[in-house]
């Protein structure tokens, strides 16, 4: 049992004041703004794309002033206006996009527009796919595994309609291509309960995938399916991106709130929250924690990024905040303390005679950093099924090409192998900057082939 | 308390690079973060991580060692605490030479070997041989290949296969009867001069001559031998701690102990009159002691599971083999030092394979 992990329960945010919109998260940097710096825009209007992303919009959550330059990297809107959004596109905006893109392409241009897209993962690379391509399947998770971050049950709670509605409008995007639909039980009352709201449709598979984190990684359960990567793409979405699906094709209406969480040991009352983006980080902060000086985390335990203090307000793509105390007393002769209450990988410690205990985790690291001593704990708990020992000590000695054969390009950045080391060597780090460095040159030799060709 | 980290704070400055005793620097961190847990936090993802170091790590195998240690004070006497007084002295004084021109932390994985060595020596060893061996194992089987991490033997094993080849007959000669009543040796310090107390056959020995030991009395450890090997039991109530606690790898020991058991009892079935049972072998010596704290060392033993299988029958059937059919009346040790040359390879087998499968993922 982790303390600090969300209640079901999801609150409603007070309306804020000012929203601070910041211009890059986790795939996207919305470079092209379209507003004018002083100028009023509605709930639902585009204040700027990101030309590298298919031209993924950043939607005014809701109607105000946009200011372009009161905070660095941020869209300030002020005056903010309850009105909830604005209506459903224009006629001639729709007629225009038949001409373009013919009737099947309105559907994804909606998706795109009304701010659904961005819940779309390619579950090979974790991008965002072509609105325009075709996937070989859709992978739905309805599970969300990462400590702290908002799970999928508590987004799904009194939803059910609009889920189903959701898969729906899914499966007119594709031909005959299967969704898959991942659940934790598919015996469970509650599956059950989707079997019947989806019954005749042959085209959605339900999948049992174990409550174990990282399982619900869409790079391991692609895997676990089968799918072949040269067999073309694989969407892949959450419980809240088959709801936003829902509201932009059946309602026509933007997807401007998200449920976040935000939960870690630091919280006083973890719990879900309905939020949009740009909400200001301070308020939710003040009022959920953190009771003693602590690390604000966007994302999940494992895989998140500390927020800096520079960033003012959720992106777009928050999944949840994260609180972690600090570490603020040394711990005194730490190593001898029986750690009746401590979660380890080993059995070093008195807590392994207990079953249930509630840890308080910190941002310790609980050690020194030490040479790897080989003890194989972190390809006892890695995921992809890689050598995260063998190519660490690659890297160590430079060797770029051997790693890439030992395959690191098959980490999914889990964080698992670092949180076990006992030599406390950064592994996930130390990947994703070789799986970088591989691809680069990867790039690089074939630029270079391509010019000898040309030559 | 307070007044102990008030005071590392203060004398902090001296020991930084540039300060006055700068040099001393790993000797300083030593203290502090042996005193302190230590102060650093997760820089990336993961925010949190396991509390396991290699402190606890280490302090695992001490811990699991207590019933060795308790047996070998009861069994061979006091002298066992000058012995460890002088491996922890001499080999520690190397490790922190090395740490020292290196520049690098002091690692902990000395702990564990200054204690294993006095327990594989027998108890009447003179003392400068004990400090020449554990220098020797911690030096050329440690350092000489850089450190911890990345040793080929187990530097334990070497510097006793040092002393064993350089100064044979008191590696063999003398041994002395193991203590007996309500005391032991407890209160006793037997040394090489008590000519009483000395015996000069070990089970294994006795067993060429064709006469087996009790086998109760080996179980218990009441037998002459070496400081922390001869009594089972102790060995065994250690050696399932570090297998539950996951510090030792189960594999190991029991591929040890499973391809040993087999193959002496396929011996003994077909020459009832030449081999000794099963049981009987399975207690003597070295061997128990070297699969539960020697042969299960993470960094010279084979990092995949598979190699560790591979790994443990080599080391119980090479040991089964010298100790039937060579000179030599105890096998573990060359059967570990054979072993540690072959790890490497049986993991790049196993790798290869892993590899190779690897390579048609996604």
């Amino acid at each position: 049992m982790l303390h600090g992990r969300p209640e079901r329960a999801v609150k409603v945010l007070p309306e804020p004041d000012v929203l601070y919109l910041p211009l890059r998260s986790q795939r996207f940097g919305f470079s092209e703004v379209c507003v004018n710096d002083g100028q009023r825009v509605d709930a639902g209007d585009i204040l700027a794309h990101d030309p590298d992303n298919y031209a993924v919009p950043l939607l005014a959550p809701r109607a105000g002033i946009a200011r372009l330059k009161t905070t660095q990297n941020h869209i300030v809107l002020e005056d903010i206006g309850h009105l909830e959004e604005h209506a459903d596109m224009s006629e001639e905006e729709l007629s225009h996009i038949v001409q373009e893109m013919g009737t099947a392409g309105i559907k994804r241009y909606k998706l795109l527009a009304l701010g659904a897209w961005q819940f779309f993962y390619d579950a090979y690379t974790g991008a965002l796919p072509d609105p325009l391509g075709t996937p070989q399947a859709i992978i739905v998770s309805t599970l969300s595994l990462e400590p702290f971050v908002a799970r999928g049950d508590a987004q799904l709670h009194g939803r059910l309609l609009n889920f189903t509605r959701g898969l729906e409008q899914l499966q007119s995007l594709l031909e005959y291509q299967p969704i898959y639909l991942i659940m934790p039980d598919i015996k469970s009352a509650f599956a059950s309960q989707v079997r019947e709201q989806i019954r005749g449709y042959a085209w959605v598979k339900l999948i049992e995938i174990p409550l174990k984190y990282p399982y619900d990684n869409f790079n391991i359960l692609v895997r676990t399916l089968g799918l072949k990567k040269n067999a073309g793409p694989v969407w892949a979405v959450r419980t809240e991106g088959v709801l936003a699906v829902d509201r932009a094709l059946t309602l026509t209406k933007p997807c401007l709130v998200r449920i976040i969480s935000i939960g870690g040991p630091a919280v006083k009352s973890p719990v879900h929250l309905k939020a949009m983006p740009g909400y200001p980080i301070r308020e939710i902060i003040d009022a959920f924690g953190p009771t003693a000086e602590s690390r604000i985390i966007n994302g999940g335990l494992l895989t998140g990024e500390t927020i800096a203090s520079n960033t003012l307000g959720l992106d777009v793509e928050c999944r949840g905040l994260t609180v972690v105390p600090e570490l603020k007393d040394r711990q005194f002769l730490g190593f001898m303390r029986p750690g009746w209450n401590r979660q380890s990988h080993s059995r070093c410690f008195l807590s392994s005679l207990r079953k249930n205990f509630r840890e308080r985790l910190t941002t310790a690291m609980c050690g020194e950093l030490r040479p790897c001593i080989s003890c194989n704990f972190c390809e006892e708990v890695c995921p992809a099924g890689i050598m995260p020992h063998r190519i660490h000590k690659y890297l160590y000695r430079d060797l770029l090409e051997e790693a890439d054969q030992s395959r690191v390009d098959l980490c999914i950045h889990c964080g698992l192998c670092s949180f076990v080391c006992p030599s406390k060597i950064e592994l996930r780090k130390q990947f994703a900057e070789a799986q970088l460095l591989i691809e680069e040159e990867k790039k690089e030799s074939q630029q270079e082939l391509a010019q000898e060709k040309n030559a | 308390m307070k007044l102990l980290q008030q005071l590392f704070e203060a004398v902090r400055p001296t020991f930084e690079t540039g300060g006055r005793l700068g040099v001393l620097k790993p000797i300083y961190e030593a203290m502090e973060n042996f005193f302190f847990a230590p102060s650093a936090t997760a820089p990336t993802a993961p925010y949190a991580r396991d509390p396991l170091d290699l402190k606890r790590l280490m302090s695992a195998v001490i811990i699991a060692l207590v019933p060795c240690l308790f047996a070998a004070f009861y069994f061979f006497g006091l002298r066992l605490i000058a012995m460890l007084i002088v491996s922890y002295a001499a080999g520690g004084a190397v490790e922190v030479t090395f740490a020292i021109i290196r520049k690098e932390q002091i690692n902990e994985g000395f702990l564990v070997t200054g204690m294993l060595f006095p327990l594989i020596l027998p108890p009447t060893l003179p003392l400068w041989m004990v400090a020449v061996g554990v220098a020797f194992g911690v030096l050329v089987g440690k350092e000489l290949f850089g450190g911890t991490g990345r040793n080929i033997f187990n530097p334990a094993i070497v510097g006793r296969c040092f002393l064993a080849l350089a100064y044979p007959a008191a590696m063999s000669g003398n041994w002395i009867s193991a203590g007996e009543g309500f005391t032991g040796r407890f209160f006793q310090y037997v040394g090489t001069s008590d000519i009483n107390a000395i015996t000069t056959a070990t089970p294994l020995v006795l067993a060429k001559q064709g006469s087996l030991v009790a086998l109760p009395d080996m179980f218990l450890g009441k037998i002459s031998g070496s400081i922390g090997e001869t009594s089972a039991i102790a060995i065994l109530a250690g050696g399932v701690f570090l297998l539950y606690t996951r510090v030792a790898n189960w594999r190991t020991v029991v591929s040890i102990l499973a391809s040993f058991a087999l193959l002496a009892g396929i011996f003994h079935h077909a020459n009832p009159e030449r081999f000794a049972p099963v049981l009987w072998h399975l207690c003597a010596g070295g061997l128990l002691f070297g699969a539960f704290f020697m042969a299960t060392d993470p960094v010279t033993s084979p990092v995949s599971n598979a190699g560790k299988w591979l790994y443990g029958i080599i080391i119980g059937v090479i040991t089964l083999l010298i100790r039937n059919f060579t000179g030599y009346v105890e096998g573990v040790m060359f059967a570990i030092l054979l072993a540690n040359i072959i790890a490497p390879i049986l993991d790049e087998i196993v790798f290869s394979v892993r590899i190779r499968r690897l390579a048609s993922e996604g």
